[in-house]
């Protein structure tokens, strides 16, 4: 191989190699900032503004109980978070819809006077055999997690960061919506 | 029948040079275009995968292995593909490289493309069961029954291995040409069942996305590569040449000259020095398909091989009857005056080697006195075509010589031994050598010491061709 084509195979490929990458940042970056807003959102409210690679979906609340009926068609985000006390609210709320690239994933919260008692999956990655199959194998894990720890503030559960970063900002949503 | 007996190339009596260099930096850019494709493919295997994201898909081990076992597979699927275009017999890659160049490079990289891929399959499976938290075994078990269409890439994977096994030497060399050939089709197989999962399982080539559009014109672009020049084009082309045998001469013990004659062969474009893969349509011969180089000028209406029956099927050659059907797949090769770069000309024959340099000598561009003929042989009678070689030297102004005798026992060279201690060399034999270029062809081994002998007389690689006949 001549000096002039080791030359262009080397740029050639370097320059495929970083359109490749920059293309790809956003896809990585919206990944880290899910799992950053999810996992953060509980100690400061103002941080869960909806990232750019979730839905628009206004969480909403089920079987809304009385006082907390009007919080939940407004954001948390936009009163102040000591607006509503933590205890005493009950009922079921279904958490924002998640885009990842493996599927939509929405999480269910059940809250018992100020207790969560249930999060049960709506939807979870379904757009392939093998996302399924780590959905199926992450949900449980995830489930009784957010069940010890009463938050999203939760560990990643490896092999299956989409579906992680998906169910807890899903449920950081729903808990949003309960002003939890 | 058509009529037309004229030469398609007239030995041209002009100093070359003006017209020699042009042409070979075209092949060289051309060469170099090729290359750089070749790699960037393999670059833009990996962008897919980058451009997905990938590149944060690194943090936790588990994580770093699937990914590399993505990666492995996307480049490893790519060196498959390659190496199928450079089997092709895509006119662009025998223009720049030659056949023989481009076979070279299709087999060295058969071992780390079958090692590309069984890295795959492992690092997936440890990569998933980690994640999973089950042994490797467990993994391995649940991937085959509950992921879509893996049966059909474990099954595609099995005749990979099967393929590159029959082609490693030792093995090669103890099967029949064709029993090799068979398996060795059977890689189309291979590549094609590991299409699916690899658009079923996976999550990177999801329909719809630019990786999947990619990807999928890929191996349609290979595909159709393959359908239309290794089949449809030596279908057709034999079709409209309805080559039949003309006649059978005998030049030597078991060697024959085959004269064979169909219409506007000149559209083949063919040039002395090619060869072509034939194939005779009679009972006991129609399955062997046999390389042979043109041992005469290609004209409008006649093309004219040399070889010799060497065991089993082709020793049936010399009974060739006159009208036998003939198809083809060719012209192939770069061992044609095409390859110029230098004004003077060496030509250097050992055995039935001789046949394309004959056809070379008859029509390559050189002045009288500028080109030399090295005929090698054991004794001076059991040499092919010398009469034939020796009117066409004294027509075009070229110096003929004999070497006769036989090579010294476990030294590396390809004189007899009376030259070795003379001290003859390349050089010596030709005094102009640096201003030549040095066509070789011969028996594998011989042709090696030949090439390190212009080699070490300072011949840049451009100068120097050769053409091996051995499969």
């Amino acid at each position: 191989m001549r000096i002039r084509a080791a030359a262009s195979a080397a740029l050639a490929s370097v320059s495929v190699l970083a359109i490749g990458w920059m293309v790809g940042a956003p896809a990585a970056e919206s990944l880290q900032a899910t799992l950053a807003s999810a996992t953060t959102a509980t100690t400061t409210p103002a941080a869960s503004t909806t990232p750019a690679a979730t839905s628009a979906t206004t969480p909403s609340a089920t079987t809304p109980t009385a006082g907390t009926g009007e919080a939940a068609q407004a954001p948390a985000a936009a009163t102040a978070p000591v607006a509503a006390t933590p205890a005493g609210v009950t009922g079921t709320f279904d958490g924002s819809v998640v885009q990842t690239r493996f599927g939509n994933v929405q999480v269910s919260v059940t809250i018992d006077n100020g207790t969560i008692t249930e999060v049960s999956a709506l939807h979870l990655t379904d757009h392939d055999p093998r996302s399924v199959a780590i959905s199926n194998q992450a949900a449980p894990i995830l489930r009784s997690e957010v069940l010890t720890a009463q938050s999203a503030q939760v560990q990643n559960v490896s092999g299956a960061t989409y579906t992680t970063a998906g169910y807890l900002q899903s449920m950081q949503a729903a808990l949003d919506a309960a002003q939890f | 029948m058509s009529f037309d007996t004229r030469v398609t190339q007239r030995p041209l009596r002009v100093a070359p040079t003006p017209r020699i260099r042009p042409e070979y930096k075209r092949r060289m850019r051309l060469a170099d275009t090729l290359q750089v494709l070749c790699f960037v493919s393999v670059a833009v295997s990996i962008a897919l995968f980058l451009g997905d994201g990938g590149a944060a898909r690194f943090s936790t081990p588990a994580d770093a292995i699937t990914s590399l076992g993505v990666l492995t597979g996307l480049v490893g699927t790519d060196l498959l593909l390659v190496m199928m275009l450079l089997a092709a017999r895509l006119p662009a890659i025998d223009r720049a490289f030659g056949h023989d160049s481009a076979m070279a490079l299709h087999q060295s990289l058969g071992k780390p493309a079958l090692y590309l891929i069984l890295a795959h399959v492992v690092l997936l499976i440890t990569g998933y069961s980690l994640a999973g938290k089950v042994t490797i075994f467990a993994e391995a078990w649940s991937m085959i029954t509950q992921l879509p269409d893996m049966l059909l890439a474990l099954a595609g994977l099995g005749l990979l291995i099967l393929v590159v096994v029959t082609s490693l030497v030792i093995v090669r060399h103890r099967l029949p040409y064709e029993v090799w050939h068979i398996v060795h089709l059977l890689s189309y197989a291979a590549v094609l069942a590991a299409l699916p999962h690899q658009l079923t399982s996976g999550s990177l080539l999801i329909a719809g996305s630019a990786q999947w559009y990619y990807w999928l014109a890929l191996y349609t672009g290979v595909a159709g590569s393959i359908l239309v020049f290794r089949f449809i084009l030596p279908v057709v082309r034999s079709l409209r040449a309805r080559l039949v045998v003309e006649g059978v001469d005998e030049v030597g013990d078991g060697v024959v000259s085959i004269r064979l004659s169909g219409r506007r062969l000149r559209r083949l474009k063919a040039s002395s020095g090619q060869f072509f893969i034939w194939r005779f349509w009679t009972p006991g011969l129609w399955w062997q398909a046999h390389p042979f180089s043109l041992s005469a000028a290609p004209t409008g209406n006649s093309l004219r091989i040399t070889v010799r029956a060497l065991g089993d099927a082709s020793a049936a050659l010399p009974g060739l009857r006159r009208g036998t059907r003939v198809s083809f797949e060719g012209p192939y090769g770069l061992f044609t005056d095409r390859a110029r770069t230098s004004p003077r000309l060496v030509l250097v024959a050992a055995g039935i080697g001789v046949a394309p340099i004959r056809s070379l000598l008859e029509t390559a561009t050189f002045l009288p006195g500028h080109a030399t003929v090295i005929l090698r042989a054991h004794t001076a009678e059991d040499s092919y075509l010398a009469d034939e070689l020796a009117a066409l030297c004294q027509a075009r102004g070229a110096e003929l010589r004999i070497i006769a005798g036989k090579r010294p026992a476990g030294l590396n060279t390809w004189l007899p031994a009376k030259a070795v201690s003379a001290r003859v060399s390349l050089k010596t034999l030709v005094p102009q050598l640096r201003e030549s270029d040095v066509y070789i062809c011969g028996p594998r081994r011989w042709t090696d010491e030949v090439v390190r002998d212009a080699r070490s007389a300072g011949l840049p690689t451009r100068q120097i061709h050769f053409e091996r006949f051995d499969w």
